[in-house]
C-alpha cells in the first residue's frame, strides 16, 4: 500500500514536467474561475485537448490543477468586484466584498485563499481514506444495484438542477437517448444511424459535452451586444498584497466552522450533480446559523468567508470520491474527467483503485499538490486576472470557439466530431434559452451506456425482475431515487403541512429497511439509528400537530 | 422562465421527435440472441420522453388557460435578441463547410476574423485589430497542435495545392 503511494507520489511530485503542467493547469484554472461567464467545467474542457498527447497521470494532474485552481479563482473577482467568478463562489461575495470595501482586501483574499486550502486538504484526506473503502463496497454491487445507482444519480441531478423538474427529466432522457445513437454495446447493432456511417459509430462523448456546455455557454456570453463589446469586468480592482499570516491564524482559530463547512462540501460533492454552487451557500447558511454574531454576516464576517470557500474546495474531494470509487461523476467537471480517463482507455469503477493503483493514488496526490500550487500562484494569477479582465468578451468567445473546433478535431482526427460539437452546441444554446437544465442531459450522456449495459446484464443474468427490489443495494438506491424525486415537492411545500413535517423522518425510516437487509453489523447499527431517529421525529411532530 | 406558448411548441416538437424515433426503432435489427434486445432500452427512453413531453404539454396548456399568456420575452422570435448567436451559428457553419478547402489554419483565421468583425464592428482600426488577433491566436494554436501535440490538422486544398 505505502509502496504504491510512494511510487504514485514520485510519478507526480518528482517529475518536473508533471509538476510544470500541473502549475500551468492551476494557473489556467485560477483565471477561468476568476473570469465571470467562464466556469471551472469550461476551463477543464478547454484543457482537455492538450492532455491527449500526455501520459494519463500527466493529463489528470493537469486537469486536477485546473479543477482546484478554478474553485479558488472565483474568490478573486467575487471579493474585489462583488461579481462572483463562478457559481461556487457566490456566497463568498456576501462577506468578502464588504470586507474588501471596509479597507481589508489583503485579509479578505487571505481568508478565502487559506480556507480553500484547508478545506481542500480536509477533503483530500477524506478522499484518500474513503474512496478505496467505497470502491470496496462497490465490489458488492451487481448489475441490478449499478442500474439502480445510475437511476438515483439521474433523479437527484434532476431534482437539484432547477425549478422545473419535468424539464430536467426531459433533459436527462434526451441525454440518455443521445447515448443510444450508434452501435449498441451488447449486440453491435446500428441504431438511429439513418444510413450514415459516421452516426453509426455513435456520438463521441467529449464533442457532445463541449458542444452542450462550452459552445452554448460562449453563445450565451456574446448574446448581449453591449456586454459582449465591453471589457469582461466593468469594475476594475487594484493589485492587493495578501495578508497570509493573519489569515492563517484566523482560519485556524475558527476551526469548527472550517471543519463543518468542509464536511458539508464533501457530502455535497458525493451527491451526484450537487456541486460547489450548492455547497458554498449551504455552508454559509450553516455558519450563519451557528454563529454568535449573526448580525455581522453580510458586513464582512470572517466566518462568512471561511465557510463558502472551505466548502467549495471540499466539494471537489467529494465529487472525486464518487468518480474514483464507483465511476459515477459527482458533477460536470468530474464527468469531463471521466471522459478524459476514457480517452486513455481507463474506465473508473469499483475495481479501478485495485487495478490501477498508481494512477488512482497519483490522482489523489495531484489533488493534494494542486492546493499548494493554488496558494503559490494566487498572487501571480491576480495580476494576470487584472490584465485579462480588460479584454472584451466577444474577442475571448471568438478565439475560444475556434479553439474548441481544433481541440475536438484533435480527439479522433475526424471532422464529424466538430459537426457533432456544433449540433449539440446549438441544441445546448436553445435548451438554455428554453429553461432546460443542462446538467441532467450531460449526466444522461455520460451514464446512458453504463445504464443500458447494466440493465442488459441484469436481464441476461436472471429474468426475475423482482431482484431490482429484493436486492438490498438496489432497493436502497431505488428508495433514494424516490426520495430525491419527492425532494423538490418537500422544498416547495409550506412548512405547516403534514407532508413537509414528516418527509425527512419517514425517508429515514424507509431508508433503514434496505440497510437492515444487508446483514452487516455496521450497516445494521446505521439502520437502527435511522429507524429510531426517524420514529422519534415522527412521534415528536405528530404530538406537536395534535397539540396545535 | 419561458412563455407557456413556447413550452407548448417545444412539447409538441418533442412528441413529434419521439414519434419519429420510436418509428425508426422498429428498423433496429434483431439478431435473435437471448437477453435484452438492441431496441429495448431506446424504446424505454423514448416512451418515457413521450410521457414527460405530454406532462409538459398538459401542464403548459392548463397554465395558459388558467393564468393566461405568460411571456417574459425570453424566447420570442426576436431576431435582434438572438442576432449574435445566429451570427456565430452562420460563421461556424461556413467554417465547417469550407474546412476541406481552406483547412484549419486559413479557415480558423477566416472564422475568427469574420466573427470578431461581425460582433465587434467594421471600422478600419477594429478590422486591423481583429486581423491581428485572428492571425496570432489561430497561428499559435495551429503551431501548438501541429508541432507540439503532433496532431495532423486539416490542411485544406488551397494550402495543399500551394
Amino acid at each position: 500500500m505505502f509502496d504504491v503511494i510512494l511510487q504514485a507520489g514520485a510519478s507526480v511530485l518528482l517529475d518536473p514536467l508533471t509538476l510544470g503542467l500541473m502549475a500551468l493547469g492551476t494557473l489556467a484554472g485560477l483565471l477561468a474561475g476568476a473570469i465571470p461567464g467562464f466556469t471551472i467545467a469550461m476551463g477543464v474542457i478547454l484543457t482537455l485537448p492538450f492532455t491527449f498527447g500526455m501520459s494519463p497521470i500527466q493529463g489528470l494532474a493537469t486537469m486536477m490543477g485546473v479543477f482546484v485552481g478554478g474553485l479558488s479563482g472565483g474568490l478573486m473577482s467575487g471579493m474585489l468586484t462583488g461579481i462572483p467568478g463562478t457559481p461556487s463562489s457566490v456566497a463568498t461575495t456576501f462577506d468578502g466584498f464588504p470586507m474588501v470595501r471596509s479597507g481589508k482586501p489583503g485579509l479578505a483574499l487571505g481568508l478565502g485563499l487559506w480556507s480553500s486550502f484547508f478545506g481542500g486538504m480536509i477533503s483530500a484526506i477524506i478522499l484518500v481514506a474513503l474512496a478505496p473503502q467505497l470502491a470496496f463496497l462497490g465490489l458488492e454491487f451487481g448489475p441490478w444495484d449499478y442500474f439502480a445507482l445510475i437511476v438515483f444519480a439521474l433523479t437527484i441531478t434532476v431534482s437539484l438542477s432547477g425549478d422545473n423538474m419535468v424539464k430536467g427529466l426531459i433533459a436527462g432522457l434526451l441525454g440518455l437517448f443521445a447515448a443510444c445513437v450508434g452501435e449498441d454495446e451488447i449486440n453491435g447493432v446500428a441504431r438511429f444511424a439513418f444510413g450514415s456511417d459516421h452516426i453509426r459509430q455513435g456520438f463521441a462523448f467529449l464533442p457532445v459535452l463541449i458542444g452542450l456546455f462550452a459552445f452554448s455557454q460562449l453563445l450565451s456570453d456574446v448574446e448581449d451586444n453591449v456586454k459582449a463589446k465591453s471589457p469582461l469586468m466593468a469594475k476594475t480592482a487594484d493589485p492587493v498584497r495578501v495578508e497570509h499570516r493573519k489569515a492563517i491564524a484566523l482560519v485556524i482559530k475558527n476551526w469548527i466552522n472550517l471543519c463543518r463547512s468542509s464536511f458539508i462540501g464533501i457530502f455535497t460533492g458525493i451527491l451526484p450533480a450537487a456541486g460547489g454552487s450548492i455547497s458554498n451557500i449551504l455552508a454559509y447558511d450553516q455558519a450563519k446559523k451557528a454563529s454568535k454574531n449573526r448580525s455581522e454576516f453580510g458586513k464582512g464576517a470572517v466566518d462568512g468567508i471561511i465557510a463558502p470557500e472551505a466548502a467549495n474546495n471540499a466539494t471537489a474531494g467529494g465529487a472525486l470520491i464518487m468518480m474514483m470509487a464507483l465511476g459515477i461523476p459527482g458533477d460536470i467537471v468530474t464527468a469531463v474527467m471521466l471522459g478524459a480517463l476514457m480517452i486513455h482507455n481507463i474506465i473508473p469503477g469499483p475495481s479501478f483503485i485495485q487495478d490501477e493503483p498508481l494512477l488512482a493514488y497519483g490522482v489523489f496526490i495531484a489533488f493534494f499538490a494542486a492546493h499548494f500550487f493554488m496558494v503559490g500562484l494566487q498572487a501571480f494569477s491576480l495580476k494576470l486576472f487584472l490584465l485579462v479582465t480588460r479584454i472584451p468578451m466577444y474577442v475571448l468567445a471568438s478565439v475560444i470557439l475556434a479553439y474548441c473546433a481544433i481541440g475536438v478535431f484533435a480527439l479522433h482526427n475526424i471532422t464529424f466530431d466538430i459537426w457533432v460539437m456544433f449540433a449539440f452546441g446549438v441544441i445546448g444554446y436553445f435548451m438554455r434559452k428554453l429553461g432546460f437544465p443542462l446538467a441532467p442531459m450531460i449526466l444522461g450522456v455520460v451514464l446512458g451506456k453504463l445504464a443500458e449495459l447494466n440493465l442488459a446484464r441484469a436481464i441476461g443474468t436472471s429474468d426475475d425482475y423482482f431482484l431490482f427490489i429484493t436486492r438490498p443495494w438496489s432497493l436502497f438506491f431505488i428508495l433514494m431515487a424516490l426520495v430525491s424525486v419527492l425532494f423538490p415537492f418537500y422544498q416547495n411545500a409550506s412548512k405547516d403541512t403534514l407532508f413537509s413535517k414528516l418527509f425527512v423522518p419517514i425517508s429515514m425510516i424507509v431508508l433503514s429497511f434496505p440497510l437492515f437487509l444487508m446483514q452487516s453489523p455496521v450497516r445494521m447499527i446505521i439502520a437502527a439509528i435511522l429507524l429510531l431517529a426517524g420514529s422519534y421525529f415522527v412521534y415528536k411532530r405528530m404530538s406537536t400537530l395534535q397539540a396545535t | 422562465m419561458t412563455s407557456n406558448k413556447s413550452d407548448i411548441i417545444i412539447a409538441i416538437f418533442l412528441l413529434c421527435f419521439s414519434g419519429i424515433m420510436i418509428n425508426d426503432a422498429s428498423n433496429i435489427r434483431d439478431l435473435g440472441f437471448e437477453g435484452m434486445k438492441a431496441d429495448a432500452w431506446p424504446r424505454v427512453v423514448l416512451w418515457l420522453l413521450v410521457v414527460m413531453s405530454s406532462v409538459m404539454l398538459g401542464k403548459s396548456y392548463i397554465q395558459l388557460k388558467t393564468e393566461g399568456h405568460k411571456d417574459n420575452n425570453t424566447f420570442q422570435v426576436n431576431f435582434s435578441k438572438f442576432k449574435n448567436a445566429f451570427i456565430c451559428f452562420g460563421m461556424f457553419l461556413f467554417f465547417l463547410s469550407t474546412l476541406d478547402y481552406l483547412g484549419m489554419l486559413l479557415g480558423g483565421i477566416a472564422f475568427v476574423f469574420g466573427l470578431l468583425t461581425f460582433l465587434g464592428g467594421f471600422s478600419l482600426n477594429l478590422i486591423i485589430k481583429h486581423l491581428t488577433i485572428s492571425v496570432l491566436s489561430i497561428g499559435f494554436m495551429w503551431m501548438v497542435f501541429t508541432f507540439g501535440l503532433r496532431v495532423m490538422l486539416p490542411e485544406g486544398e488551397i494550402l495543399r495545392v500551394w
